[in-house]
């Protein structure tokens, strides 16, 4: 091998080194930011009813008993959440916890017509060992979802009479 | 393009690469040491489980062991037994942990005493967060630590569970290193 090859395959070998070096780490080093790893919707599907979801990435999960909603105005009358079954796991720190995957269907009845801010507060985690810290999302509920709204559309199209505000942390 | 053409955009490349590697490297958080950032975090102070402020500065000398965590976070409560262990193995040595819960002071002193935690604890939410914050965890996750060698200087920051496997070949250089290098 003359020194030009052998030069070539030193860098060559260097770049890749340099590489791996680069994509190596724990899996911890790939985490989503909390707002894309547990992805916030609400509208009122009815007089009287909001749907809140949550579309969990894969490989995370959230605490049924971290759920916090409230709306403003207080009069509002907010009831309270009606909660699918979850996961239930019996974990040597919390006992009995109540966990969810996937896609998180909560419904909330609401006695107000008017428009609405809804303020979810929720908690979870990620399977490579990593909790969040509580996040704090919110929308704005306009008003029931009607055929023929003339209301804006969202960027995803499915909750036109859904404005949500960038989620901001707590 | 010539032989020596290829070469001179192979070292370009490889040197690119090299760079790329120590600005995105997870234990590199792309500052340089002692910065204000950090600086952050030896002039921070927030109160103890008895709600009486404690500087971090105080530990100054050591080296520290920064672990942001909560006792709702699950992988930060499997690694504690570890630090516990770790801090009466290596406290003689010079290595002091600092637990800062984000966390309400009734839940963290239940779960002090229950997993005997033989290094101090402050607690603080808001200011604890900015504070993880400032020193690279942007997520919010939890745990999270970082660890400062004697003078202050960051040698790592890490987000997810350690244990004492991992975080011994970090603290060694830096408890051998007793008059600071």
């Amino acid at each position: 091998m003359n020194l030009r090859a052998a030069v070539r395959l030193s860098l060559e070998l260097l770049l890749a080194a340099a590489a791996a070096w680069a994509l190596s780490g724990s899996a911890a080093d790939d985490l989503l930011a909390p707002e894309q790893a547990f992805r916030f919707s609400a509208k009122l599907i009815e007089p009287g009813l909001i749907e809140v979801r949550y579309r969990i990435a894969d490989g995370y999960y959230m605490y049924r008993d971290k759920f916090r909603f409230t709306a403003s105005p207080q009069s509002a009358g907010l009831g309270e959440a009606r909660f699918p079954p979850g996961k239930i796991t019996d974990d040597e720190f919390f006992g009995r916890v109540e966990t969810y995957r996937g896609e998180l269907v909560i419904r909330l009845p609401v006695k107000s017509s008017g428009p609405i801010t809804l303020k979810a507060v929720s908690q979870g985690c990620a399977d490579v060992g990593v909790c969040y810290i509580p996040v704090t999302q919110t929308a704005r509920l306009v008003r029931p979802q009607l055929s023929g709204s003339s209301a804006k559309s969202e960027s995803d199209g499915a909750d036109q009479l859904l404005r949500r505000n960038a989620p901001a942390s707590q | 393009m010539t032989g020596t053409g290829r070469t001179l955009v192979l070292v370009v490349a490889a040197v690119s690469a090299l760079a790329a590697g120590y600005w995105f490297h997870p234990g590199h958080t792309g500052r340089a040491p002692d910065s204000g950032n950090l600086g952050g975090i030896m002039a921070a102070s927030l109160p103890d489980m008895e709600g009486k402020p404690q500087a971090m500065a105080q530990w100054r000398g050591k080296v520290l062991v920064v672990n942001f965590w909560a006792t709702w976070c699950k992988p930060c409560l499997e690694e504690i037994p570890e630090f516990v262990r770790m801090q009466q193995k290596f406290g003689p040595q010079g290595l002091q942990f600092v637990g800062i819960a984000i966390d309400t002071p009734a839940k963290v002193r239940e779960f002090a005493a229950k997993y005997r935690m033989n290094y101090p604890v402050l607690i603080g939410e808001m200011e604890a967060i900015e504070l993880a914050r400032t020193a690279g965890n942007a997520l919010g996750g939890l745990p999270f630590t970082v660890i400062l060698d004697r003078q202050g200087r960051l040698i790592r920051t890490e987000l997810g569970g350690l244990n004492e496997r991992k975080l011994t070949p970090i603290i060694q250089p830096s408890l051998k290193a007793v008059n600071g290098a």
